[in-house]
Protein backbone atom coordinates (compact mmCIF):
# COMPACT_ATOMS: atom_id res chain seq x y z
CA UNK A 1 0.00 0.00 0.00
CA UNK A 2 1.43 3.37 -1.00
CA UNK A 3 1.81 6.32 1.30
CA UNK A 4 -1.03 8.18 -0.41
CA UNK A 5 -3.46 5.35 0.37
CA UNK A 6 -2.19 4.89 3.90
CA UNK A 7 -2.54 8.52 4.85
CA UNK A 8 -6.19 8.86 3.79
CA UNK A 9 -8.10 10.30 6.70
CA UNK A 10 -5.00 11.14 8.69
CA UNK A 11 -5.60 14.53 10.31
CA UNK A 12 -1.99 15.67 10.59
CA UNK A 13 -0.33 13.92 7.70
CA UNK A 14 0.66 10.86 9.73
CA UNK A 15 0.74 7.36 8.29
CA UNK A 16 -2.66 6.21 9.55
CA UNK A 17 -4.47 3.60 7.53
CA UNK A 18 -7.96 4.61 6.38
CA UNK A 19 -11.05 2.95 7.81
CA UNK A 20 -12.03 -0.21 5.87
CA UNK A 21 -15.62 0.97 6.24
CA UNK A 22 -15.00 4.47 4.88
CA UNK A 23 -16.66 6.10 7.90
CA UNK A 24 -15.41 8.08 10.86
CA UNK A 25 -14.51 6.20 14.02
CA UNK A 26 -17.32 7.87 16.02
CA UNK A 27 -19.88 6.62 13.51
CA UNK A 28 -18.42 3.10 13.64
CA UNK A 29 -18.50 3.26 17.46
CA UNK A 30 -22.17 4.25 17.32
CA UNK A 31 -22.93 1.32 15.01
CA UNK A 32 -21.17 -1.08 17.40
CA UNK A 33 -23.13 0.38 20.32
CA UNK A 34 -26.36 -0.03 18.35
CA UNK A 35 -25.62 -3.69 17.57
CA UNK A 36 -24.86 -4.35 21.26
CA UNK A 37 -28.00 -2.52 22.35
CA UNK A 38 -30.07 -4.40 19.75
CA UNK A 39 -28.82 -7.64 21.32
CA UNK A 40 -29.95 -6.38 24.75
CA UNK A 41 -33.43 -5.53 23.50
CA UNK A 42 -33.48 -8.80 21.55
CA UNK A 43 -32.75 -10.74 24.75
CA UNK A 44 -35.53 -9.11 26.78
CA UNK A 45 -38.04 -9.36 23.92
CA UNK A 46 -37.23 -13.06 23.42
CA UNK A 47 -37.60 -13.64 27.18
CA UNK A 48 -40.93 -11.80 27.13
CA UNK A 49 -42.10 -13.71 24.04
CA UNK A 50 -41.44 -17.11 25.59
CA UNK A 51 -43.03 -16.10 28.92
CA UNK A 52 -46.06 -14.74 27.05
CA UNK A 53 -46.56 -17.95 25.03
CA UNK A 54 -45.80 -20.22 28.01
CA UNK A 55 -48.64 -18.63 30.05
CA UNK A 56 -52.02 -19.37 28.42
CA UNK A 57 -53.73 -17.21 31.07
CA UNK A 58 -51.58 -14.16 30.27
CA UNK A 59 -53.47 -10.95 31.06
CA UNK A 60 -55.00 -9.30 27.98
CA UNK A 61 -55.24 -5.85 29.42
CA UNK A 62 -55.27 -3.28 26.65
CA UNK A 63 -58.51 -1.81 25.28
CA UNK A 64 -58.53 -0.10 21.88
CA UNK A 65 -59.32 3.18 23.59
CA UNK A 66 -57.40 4.62 25.30
CA UNK A 67 -54.35 2.31 25.30
CA UNK A 68 -54.00 1.22 21.66
CA UNK A 69 -55.03 4.67 20.38
CA UNK A 70 -52.37 6.13 22.68
CA UNK A 71 -49.86 3.57 21.36
CA UNK A 72 -50.67 4.47 17.74
CA UNK A 73 -50.20 8.16 18.58
CA UNK A 74 -46.85 7.38 20.23
CA UNK A 75 -45.76 5.37 17.18
CA UNK A 76 -46.68 8.18 14.75
CA UNK A 77 -44.89 10.73 16.96
CA UNK A 78 -41.72 8.62 17.04
CA UNK A 79 -41.80 7.89 13.29
CA UNK A 80 -42.27 11.62 12.62
CA UNK A 81 -39.31 12.39 14.86
CA UNK A 82 -37.17 10.16 12.62
CA UNK A 83 -38.26 12.24 9.63
CA UNK A 84 -37.39 15.51 11.39
CA UNK A 85 -34.02 14.00 12.33
CA UNK A 86 -33.31 13.15 8.68
CA UNK A 87 -34.23 16.76 7.78
CA UNK A 88 -31.84 18.01 10.49
CA UNK A 89 -28.98 15.92 9.05
CA UNK A 90 -29.78 17.18 5.52
CA UNK A 91 -29.74 20.80 6.68
CA UNK A 92 -26.54 20.32 8.71
CA UNK A 93 -24.80 18.66 5.74
CA UNK A 94 -25.74 21.53 3.42
CA UNK A 95 -24.50 24.14 5.91
CA UNK A 96 -27.95 25.55 6.84
CA UNK A 97 -27.27 25.77 10.55
CA UNK A 98 -30.47 27.61 11.70
CA UNK A 99 -32.64 25.15 9.75
CA UNK A 100 -30.75 22.19 11.20
CA UNK A 101 -31.22 23.57 14.72
CA UNK A 102 -34.96 24.02 14.13
CA UNK A 103 -35.29 20.39 12.96
CA UNK A 104 -33.24 19.17 15.93
CA UNK A 105 -35.56 21.18 18.21
CA UNK A 106 -38.59 19.59 16.52
CA UNK A 107 -37.06 16.13 17.07
CA UNK A 108 -36.50 16.88 20.76
CA UNK A 109 -40.06 18.20 21.10
CA UNK A 110 -41.49 15.03 19.53
CA UNK A 111 -39.31 12.94 21.87
CA UNK A 112 -40.70 14.84 24.86
CA UNK A 113 -44.28 14.34 23.56
CA UNK A 114 -43.59 10.59 23.23
CA UNK A 115 -42.23 10.42 26.79
CA UNK A 116 -45.20 12.42 28.13
CA UNK A 117 -47.72 10.09 26.42
CA UNK A 118 -45.84 7.10 27.76
CA UNK A 119 -45.67 8.41 31.33
CA UNK A 120 -49.38 9.31 31.27
CA UNK A 121 -50.14 5.70 30.41
CA UNK A 122 -47.77 4.40 33.09
CA UNK A 123 -49.34 6.58 35.79
CA UNK A 124 -52.83 5.46 34.76
CA UNK A 125 -51.76 1.80 35.13
CA UNK A 126 -50.03 2.47 38.46
CA UNK A 127 -53.23 4.20 39.61
CA UNK A 128 -55.14 0.99 38.80
CA UNK A 129 -52.80 -0.97 41.09
CA UNK A 130 -50.25 -2.29 38.57
CA UNK A 131 -46.74 -2.73 39.97
CA UNK A 132 -43.56 -4.48 38.81
CA UNK A 133 -44.64 -7.73 40.49
CA UNK A 134 -48.35 -7.16 41.22
CA UNK A 135 -51.18 -7.89 38.85
CA UNK A 136 -54.47 -6.38 40.14
CA UNK A 137 -56.42 -8.56 37.69
CA UNK A 138 -55.14 -11.75 39.33
CA UNK A 139 -53.14 -13.08 36.35
CA UNK A 140 -49.42 -13.64 36.04
CA UNK A 141 -47.47 -11.07 38.11
CA UNK A 142 -44.82 -11.20 35.38
CA UNK A 143 -47.05 -9.01 33.18
CA UNK A 144 -46.05 -5.90 35.15
CA UNK A 145 -42.39 -6.95 35.24
CA UNK A 146 -42.20 -7.45 31.47
CA UNK A 147 -44.35 -4.42 30.58
CA UNK A 148 -42.63 -1.91 32.85
CA UNK A 149 -39.21 -3.48 32.20
CA UNK A 150 -39.36 -3.39 28.39
CA UNK A 151 -41.18 -0.08 27.98
CA UNK A 152 -39.10 1.46 30.80
CA UNK A 153 -35.83 0.52 29.11
CA UNK A 154 -37.12 2.00 25.85
CA UNK A 155 -38.35 5.14 27.59
CA UNK A 156 -34.92 5.52 29.19
CA UNK A 157 -33.40 5.42 25.69
CA UNK A 158 -35.84 8.10 24.48
CA UNK A 159 -35.05 10.41 27.42
CA UNK A 160 -31.28 9.88 26.93
CA UNK A 161 -31.77 10.58 23.20
CA UNK A 162 -33.54 13.88 23.87
CA UNK A 163 -30.72 14.95 26.22
CA UNK A 164 -28.01 13.89 23.74
CA UNK A 165 -29.73 15.74 20.85
CA UNK A 166 -29.93 18.82 23.10
CA UNK A 167 -26.21 18.63 23.89
CA UNK A 168 -25.27 18.07 20.23
CA UNK A 169 -27.59 20.91 19.09
CA UNK A 170 -26.04 23.31 21.61
CA UNK A 171 -22.52 22.34 20.50
CA UNK A 172 -23.50 22.54 16.82
CA UNK A 173 -24.89 26.06 17.38
CA UNK A 174 -21.63 27.18 18.99
CA UNK A 175 -19.54 25.51 16.27
CA UNK A 176 -18.05 22.95 18.64
CA UNK A 177 -19.75 20.04 16.81
CA UNK A 178 -20.21 19.56 13.06
CA UNK A 179 -22.63 17.80 10.72
CA UNK A 180 -20.88 14.44 11.34
CA UNK A 181 -21.85 14.67 15.02
CA UNK A 182 -25.46 15.38 14.04
CA UNK A 183 -25.46 12.37 11.69
CA UNK A 184 -23.94 10.07 14.32
CA UNK A 185 -26.59 11.20 16.84
CA UNK A 186 -29.28 10.57 14.23
CA UNK A 187 -28.20 6.90 14.06
CA UNK A 188 -28.99 6.52 17.76
CA UNK A 189 -32.36 8.26 17.40
CA UNK A 190 -33.40 6.08 14.45
CA UNK A 191 -32.40 3.02 16.48
CA UNK A 192 -34.71 4.13 19.32
CA UNK A 193 -37.48 4.41 16.72
CA UNK A 194 -36.59 0.98 15.34
CA UNK A 195 -36.85 -0.69 18.76
CA UNK A 196 -40.34 0.76 19.23
CA UNK A 197 -41.38 -0.96 15.97
CA UNK A 198 -40.95 -4.24 17.87
CA UNK A 199 -42.16 -3.08 21.30
CA UNK A 200 -45.51 -1.76 20.06
CA UNK A 201 -46.72 -4.94 18.29
CA UNK A 202 -45.21 -7.43 20.76
CA UNK A 203 -46.02 -5.72 24.06
CA UNK A 204 -49.20 -3.80 23.16
CA UNK A 205 -50.93 -5.46 20.20
CA UNK A 206 -50.31 -9.01 21.47
CA UNK A 207 -52.13 -8.07 24.70
CA UNK A 208 -55.36 -6.47 23.45
CA UNK A 209 -58.65 -7.52 25.00
CA UNK B 1 -36.42 19.92 0.97
CA UNK B 2 -34.76 18.11 -1.92
CA UNK B 3 -31.26 17.73 -0.53
CA UNK B 4 -29.88 14.33 0.27
CA UNK B 5 -29.14 14.03 3.98
CA UNK B 6 -25.57 12.78 3.75
CA UNK B 7 -24.52 13.89 0.34
CA UNK B 8 -25.58 10.58 -1.24
CA UNK B 9 -28.70 8.53 -0.94
CA UNK B 10 -32.38 9.28 -1.37
CA UNK B 11 -33.99 12.70 -1.40
CA UNK B 12 -36.33 14.02 1.31
CA UNK B 13 -39.32 13.09 -0.87
CA UNK B 14 -38.24 9.45 -0.67
CA UNK B 15 -37.94 9.74 3.11
CA UNK B 16 -41.47 11.17 3.33
CA UNK B 17 -42.77 8.25 1.23
CA UNK B 18 -40.89 5.86 3.50
CA UNK B 19 -42.45 7.53 6.56
CA UNK B 20 -45.92 7.10 5.04
CA UNK B 21 -45.11 3.45 4.25
CA UNK B 22 -44.06 2.79 7.85
CA UNK B 23 -47.28 4.34 9.16
CA UNK B 24 -49.23 2.14 6.71
CA UNK B 25 -47.48 -0.96 8.09
CA UNK B 26 -48.45 0.10 11.64
CA UNK B 27 -52.07 0.45 10.45
CA UNK B 28 -51.90 -3.09 8.98
CA UNK B 29 -50.55 -4.39 12.30
CA UNK B 30 -53.46 -2.85 14.22
CA UNK B 31 -55.94 -4.20 11.64
CA UNK B 32 -54.53 -7.74 11.91
CA UNK B 33 -54.67 -7.57 15.73
CA UNK B 34 -58.46 -7.15 15.64
CA UNK B 35 -58.94 -9.93 13.06
CA UNK B 36 -58.80 -12.38 16.00
CA UNK B 37 -56.10 -14.61 14.54
CA UNK B 38 -54.58 -17.44 16.59
CA UNK B 39 -51.84 -16.16 18.93
CA UNK B 40 -49.04 -17.93 17.02
CA UNK B 41 -50.27 -16.70 13.63
CA UNK B 42 -50.70 -13.14 14.91
CA UNK B 43 -47.22 -13.21 16.46
CA UNK B 44 -45.69 -14.43 13.17
CA UNK B 45 -47.51 -11.72 11.15
CA UNK B 46 -46.56 -8.93 13.58
CA UNK B 47 -42.93 -10.06 13.71
CA UNK B 48 -42.72 -10.20 9.91
CA UNK B 49 -44.15 -6.70 9.56
CA UNK B 50 -41.86 -5.39 12.34
CA UNK B 51 -38.85 -6.92 10.56
CA UNK B 52 -39.86 -5.19 7.29
CA UNK B 53 -40.16 -1.88 9.18
CA UNK B 54 -36.79 -2.43 10.86
CA UNK B 55 -35.09 -3.29 7.56
CA UNK B 56 -36.47 -0.13 5.92
CA UNK B 57 -35.37 1.99 8.89
CA UNK B 58 -31.85 0.50 8.97
CA UNK B 59 -31.26 0.66 5.22
CA UNK B 60 -32.73 4.11 4.54
CA UNK B 61 -33.13 6.19 7.73
CA UNK B 62 -29.85 4.85 9.16
CA UNK B 63 -28.29 4.98 5.70
CA UNK B 64 -26.72 1.50 5.83
CA UNK B 65 -27.71 0.90 2.19
CA UNK B 66 -25.43 3.76 1.14
CA UNK B 67 -22.39 2.75 3.23
CA UNK B 68 -19.70 0.35 2.04
CA UNK B 69 -20.94 -3.29 1.94
CA UNK B 70 -18.17 -4.19 4.43
CA UNK B 71 -20.06 -2.32 7.16
CA UNK B 72 -23.27 -4.25 6.50
CA UNK B 73 -21.46 -7.61 6.40
CA UNK B 74 -19.54 -6.83 9.59
CA UNK B 75 -22.59 -5.86 11.62
CA UNK B 76 -25.84 -7.47 10.51
CA UNK B 77 -24.88 -11.19 10.21
CA UNK B 78 -23.44 -11.03 13.74
CA UNK B 79 -26.66 -9.56 15.09
CA UNK B 80 -28.81 -12.13 13.29
CA UNK B 81 -26.58 -14.94 14.61
CA UNK B 82 -26.89 -13.60 18.19
CA UNK B 83 -30.69 -13.32 17.90
CA UNK B 84 -31.02 -16.83 16.41
CA UNK B 85 -28.93 -18.22 19.27
CA UNK B 86 -31.23 -16.47 21.76
CA UNK B 87 -34.22 -18.02 20.02
CA UNK B 88 -32.60 -21.44 20.40
CA UNK B 89 -31.45 -21.16 24.01
CA UNK B 90 -34.34 -19.33 25.72
CA UNK B 91 -36.71 -22.33 25.39
CA UNK B 92 -33.92 -24.48 26.81
CA UNK B 93 -33.83 -22.20 29.87
CA UNK B 94 -37.58 -22.80 30.39
CA UNK B 95 -37.03 -26.59 30.06
CA UNK B 96 -34.29 -26.49 32.72
CA UNK B 97 -36.69 -24.71 35.11
CA UNK B 98 -38.99 -27.75 34.98
CA UNK B 99 -36.21 -30.31 35.46
CA UNK B 100 -35.77 -31.93 38.85
CA UNK B 101 -32.61 -33.48 40.21
CA UNK B 102 -32.90 -37.22 41.03
CA UNK B 103 -34.30 -37.61 44.55
CA UNK B 104 -35.42 -33.99 44.88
Amino acid sequence: MGHSAMSVGAPHGGLIEGSPYGIQSKKLAMWLFIIADASTFGAILFAYGFLRLANPGWTRLFAFSPTIVNGIAMTVVLLTSSLTMVAAVAAARSGRKPTALRWLGATMLLGVVFAALHLREWFAMIGEGWRLFRNPMGGSPLFGATFFGITGLHLLHVICGVIVIGVIAAGFRRGRFDADHVETTSLYWHFVDLVWMFVFPLVYLMNVR
Amino acid sequence: MTATPAGRGPTMQVYVLLWLGLILIVAIEVFLTYERLAAGTLLACLLLLALIEAALAVMYFMHLKYERPALFWSLIPYLIFALVMMDHFWPDALRLMRQRLPGS
